[in-house]
């Protein structure tokens, strides 16, 4: 189950579409980098983007003060809610901004992830202590590991495999998340200047 | 990988198994990231390509929190239904 499903339900011909059957794990899954570059994942994104940006606006006090952080947030969210809740930093995202009972969702989503432990036919890496072999247990790679498990929100005690796939799910969702939001910055300040710049032919033509 | 599965000792067993898996997911990883694309080595230490990805992945949020913050001050600039049209524009092309 961990395995990340092969297709999201944007339609894209070149992707093969493979249910999801407990305890098969090879079914290759599409690389993070091009489920998250075609074209109709831009757009979905964008749309929510733009929605929950002004879901923001309209929900902030009269003053029209939307600060930058509430902007990220809406922006992570609209990311989440993109990935269809289908990669475990969505889920962590959606569930940490839903409540703030963090506690209760940790233990809940532990309990699931247990669960479904047993229905994955290969082990975690994590799990022999023993084992030497392999460039895997070194101090090093370790240290590394965790210091991803803890930027990639939710990911915080998942074993190597898993935390790898959803680094990987996660890169090529932020750099979607970055192109998007630069785009529209780029569209509005565009907006923006065009019209002063109107204003300005105005009062040129009348001072003529 | 059947024939692995079959042998006695389940710890080297389950490591040797998940670490082709976790070679093949540091490589994918590794494409993603753009440094890889300038170097042509495929044989990165896992090492490298974790402390790549965590920079990246740093860097990339950091970008996030720039733009979400000229967003805001251009949100509360311009007016959204006026800008709504240039958006869509924009996006479409």
């Amino acid at each position: 189950m961990a395995s990340i499903p092969s297709s999201s339900s944007s339609p894209s011909p070149s992707q093969p579409k493979a249910r999801k059957k407990p305890g098969q794990t090879t079914s290759p899954p599409p690389p993070p980098q091009t489920k998250w570059r075609t074209g109709t994942q831009e757009r979905l994104y964008s749309r929510r983007l733009v929605d929950a940006l002004q879901a923001t606006r309209d929900r902030a006090q009269p003053p029209e003060s939307v600060g930058s952080r509430a902007v990220k947030e809406a922006a992570d969210s609209a990311l989440a809610m993109t990935a269809r809740g289908q990669s475990r930093w969505s889920r962590a995202i959606l569930f940490n901004r839903n409540s703030c009972r963090k506690r209760v969702l940790v233990k809940a989503g532990g309990k699931i992830r247990r669960h479904r432990r047993k229905h994955q036919a290969i082990p975690p890496a994590m799990e022999g202590a023993g084992a030497t072999s392999g460039v895997l247990k070194e101090r090093k790679v370790k240290e590394r590991l965790k210091k991803l498990g803890r930027i990639v929100p939710g990911c915080k005690k998942l074993p190597a495999a898993t935390l790898l796939e959803e680094a990987a799910d996660y890169v090529a969702a932020l750099e979607m998340q970055v192109r998007t939001m630069r785009v529209l910055a780029e569209a509005l300040s565009a907006a923006a200047v065009s019209v002063p710049e109107e204003e300005e032919m105005e009062i040129a033509e009348q001072g003529s | 990988m059947s024939s692995r599965r079959s042998r006695s000792r389940r710890s080297s067993n389950s490591s040797r198994i998940t670490e082709e898996q976790i070679v093949e997911l540091v490589s994918k990883l590794q494409d993603l990231l753009p440094e890889a694309r300038s170097r042509t080595s495929d044989s990165a230490s896992a090492s490298m390509v974790l402390q790549d990805t965590c920079n990246y992945i740093r860097d990339l949020q950091q970008e996030v929190d720039d733009l979400s913050e000229r967003l805001t001050d251009l949100l509360a600039t311009t007016d959204m239904t006026s800008a709504q049209a240039a958006i869509i524009r924009s996006l479409l092309m």
